[in-house]
């Protein structure tokens, strides 16, 4: 064994209670690191999981707006903003299923409604899918029946979760069943729009978590309808620049030249103006309650290969720039939203707590190398009389650290391993939705990430190594002489 | 032959505000082979000259040749490889690296340095050293199982294993009774003879001096007395005469 590592060993049995002190932050920060990391990913694979599985796919395609658009809306700053429909559908839906390894792909309207009973006034919230059944369940298997059935294409209904049929039954006082009809309410621009639909079916998801529960699945015909999406209301499907200049003209001569052929009679086309007027009102009104089929929020799409998702996107929107289509593609992040934020917010309230750790960790550490050098002023210096360079005793200080760390970084991450494994065997609760989303169900399994591992040692090694520097700074500057100086 | 030339150095220590001058204008020369010995009162500047003679220091003014070059002007880095391969140093309280045991800490200067000797050579001249100190039975004992006297033969050893030319020892029975002291300085003349290794130790032992083929002795940071006993009794520098005729 080299004598450095043999001197490193030998100073750590010799100074036991140093040893144990800088052990102890080291091993408590890889028990940190690697538990905290493997819930981290855990939760994070399992929201990734649970939602490309069951709501957002692997791709995820709308139109862009002002504000970050995902499956649940318009994520607009201090309130509602409406969710544009997704420009050019058809020739969307053509260009992503011609692109390699689209498995299938399914249209998507989402809405906020409120469902009532026909003989009460009192209501529940609901977060609305509108979908074409046959497609959907294509790319999305996540309930089972309950009670009733699952909706089917032609059907006009609603789908409840059970969790949200036994809320209603609470608020309305009453048992909500399938085959009951209830009132859905919606609110688009054109005002609120109430629907009488029946209760298709009750169904629990597979994944089930209460934020998940106020998902319910209605016909898109008539979420399009109580959301305002219908042929006589201009719902607001972005345009560009170039078709907004156009539509800006104030008459036909502007398109097909000023010069006039016959000269109006201004007497008689005055009556006839308004009759036209007046037909035109009465068609908006019929129109108003006819939904507009092509009319979607987002198209889904599931791949071949999940890990294709970067590529398809990518080739969606430079085909979106190159088109000039007012629509964005994204993968299910994008999609899920705040969900996938939240995740995102904890690993970074995670990371500064690991980075105050590490901070407090490093100066403890170096208190304590400070002291370890003094105490060997001594040994230092007779090192160097002896002729050691000072690169030996930089050295000699490195290894005793990097030692240090990897003993107790070993014996960390063994006790990592079994928190890890007890948590599991006893199964840690999620008391509240938002812990469901982050534990990715109702209890937490944590898996072990080896990469996660070999990055939580590398750390504690760098916290070591930056603990030394200063330390190191004074063994360097105690003189040959020192070894003179009887103690 | 002149291994050892000390010319006019004076070596000024600041205290507090005052300056304290602990060497004030010293000049001799050592010979290869010499076993001589500084001596003179505590205080008087033996240390302070062996640490100048040892490149752990230097001095304020004046130079000192170390087997012909001048330490003067050489870097941190220069002076340790001239500590590592012209020195050894024995110490007045031994400072053995405690976690090394016995054979290790004789070994330890050999891990310093670039040259590569075949380990067989290096097993066998560490062998040598420990059986020359008399410390056989006790190769691979730490040094706090060992006695002051048995330190002190490791540290012997371990000034020797790098085969040095001069051996500096900073009063190194201090920490002895006078019989363990008297066989170490038995030790280190007969290692002397053996290896025409020079030695060059610092004492106030009267006793000790005696044994000493060339002495020089200290007083207030001036050689009062510059003595070669026995035939080589001409070879004292003439400068050495002067400045000890001076002193007095």
């Amino acid at each position: 064994m080299p004598v450095l590592v043999r001197i490193a060993f030998r100073n750590l049995l010799e100074h036991k209670a140093k040893s144990l002190i800088i052990g102890i932050l080291l091993a408590l920060g890889v028990v940190i690191l690697i538990v905290g990391n493997s819930f981290m990913d855990t939760a994070a694979k399992g929201v990734k999981d649970t939602f490309i599985g069951n709501y957002t796919g692997d791709v995820f395609i709308h139109a862009t707006a002002k504000y970050p658009v995902s499956l649940f809306g318009v994520q607009a700053a201090g309130g509602q903003e409406s969710t544009p429909n997704l420009p050019y559908y058809d020739k969307v839906v053509e260009k992503l299923k011609s692109i390699r390894g689209v498995k299938s792909t399914a249209g998507q309207v989402t809405g906020f409604g409120l469902v009532s009973p026909r003989d009460s006034d009192k209501q529940g919230f609901s977060l609305l899918f509108g979908i074409e059944p046959d497609k959907y369940y294509e790319l999305f298997d996540n309930a089972t029946v309950v009670e009733g059935r699952m909706l089917r294409s032609g059907d006009e209904g609603i789908l409840i979760s059970k969790k949200q049929a036994e809320r209603y039954a609470k608020e309305f006082e009453k048992d909500v069943k399938a085959g009951d009809e209830v009132l859905l309410t919606g609110m688009g621009k054109g005002g609120f729009k109430i629907r009488a639909v029946p209760i298709v079916g009750i169904i629990q998801y597979k994944s089930e978590t209460e934020a998940t529960d106020f998902i319910s699945y209605v016909d898109v015909t008539t979420l399009r309808i109580i959301m305002g999406m219908t042929l006589g209301n201009d719902e607001d499907t972005p345009i560009t620049e170039e078709q907004k200049s156009l539509l800006a003209m104030s008459d036909e001569d502007d398109l097909f030249g000023a010069e006039e052929i016959v000269a109006p009679s201004a007497a008689k086309n005055a009556p006839v103006a308004a009759n036209v007027a007046a037909a035109a009102a009465g068609t908006v009104a019929k129109k108003a309650s006819v939904a507009d089929s092509g009319a979607w929020h987002f198209e889904l799409a599931r791949l071949e290969n999940p890990n294709d998702a970067p590529r398809v996107v990518a080739e969606l929107n430079q085909w979106f720039a190159s088109e000039g289509i007012n629509a964005s593609a994204g993968d299910w992040k994008a999609a899920a939203g705040p969900f996938a934020q939240s995740i995102d917010v904890v690993r970074i309230v995670f990371n500064i707590a690991i980075i105050i750790v590490a901070v407090v960790a490093v100066i403890i550490m170096m208190n304590t190398l400070v002291i370890s050098v003094i105490e060997r002023t001594g040994e230092i210096g007779t090192m160097r009389a002896l002729g050691a360079q000072k690169g030996f005793v930089r050295k000699m200080f490195l290894v005793e650290t990097l030692t240090i760390a990897s003993v107790f970084g070993l014996i960390g991450m063994l006790l990592a391993f079994a928190i890890i494994g007890v948590l599991n065997a006893i199964g840690i609760q999620a008391s509240n939705p938002f812990l469901e989303i982050l534990f990715a169900g109702k209890t937490l399994k944590a898996a072990v990430n080896p990469l996660s591992v070999i990055n939580s040692l590398v750390l504690v090694g760098i916290v070591a190594v930056l603990a030394h520097l200063y330390p190191v700074s004074l063994a360097l500057k105690i003189q040959p002489v020192r070894a003179m100086q009887t103690e | 032959m002149t291994i050892v030339e000390v010319t006019g150095v004076r070596k000024v220590y600041p205290l507090g505000k005052v300056e304290v001058e602990a060497v004030k204008g010293v000049s001799f020369c050592i010979e290869k082979g010499d076993f001589i010995s500084i001596a003179g009162p505590s205080g008087s500047g033996k240390t302070t000259i062996l640490n100048m003679i040892g490149c752990v220091d230097r001095p304020t003014a004046g130079t000192v040749s170390i087997a012909g070059r001048p330490t003067k002007d050489l870097s941190d880095k220069e002076l340790t490889t001239l500590r590592h391969e012209t020195l050894g140093f024995i110490f007045q309280s031994f400072n053995l690296i405690p976690v090394l045991s016995v054979r290790e800490n004789i070994e330890f200067p050999l891990l310093l340095g670039n040259e590569r000797v075949p380990k067989k050579d290096k097993e066998k001249w560490i062998d040598y050293l420990i059986e020359e100190v008399g410390l056989g039975q006790w190769s691979t004992h730490k040094p706090n199982e060992l006695s002051g006297g048995q330190r002190q033969r490791v540290a012997i050893a371990r000034a020797l294993v790098t085969r040095p030319q001069i051996v500096l020892a900073d009063e190194p029975t201090a920490n002895l009774d006078s019989k363990t002291g008297e066989q170490i300085i038995e030790l280190m003349k007969k290692i002397n003879r053996e290896m025409e290794t020079t030695f060059i130790f610092s004492t106030h032992d009267a006793k000790i001096v005696g044994i000493a083929d060339h002495v020089i002795r200290l007083q207030d940071g001036l050689v009062i007395e510059n003595l070669r006993r026995g035939a080589d009794a001409s070879a004292i520098c003439a400068d050495d005469a002067a400045a000890a005729e001076e002193a007095r």
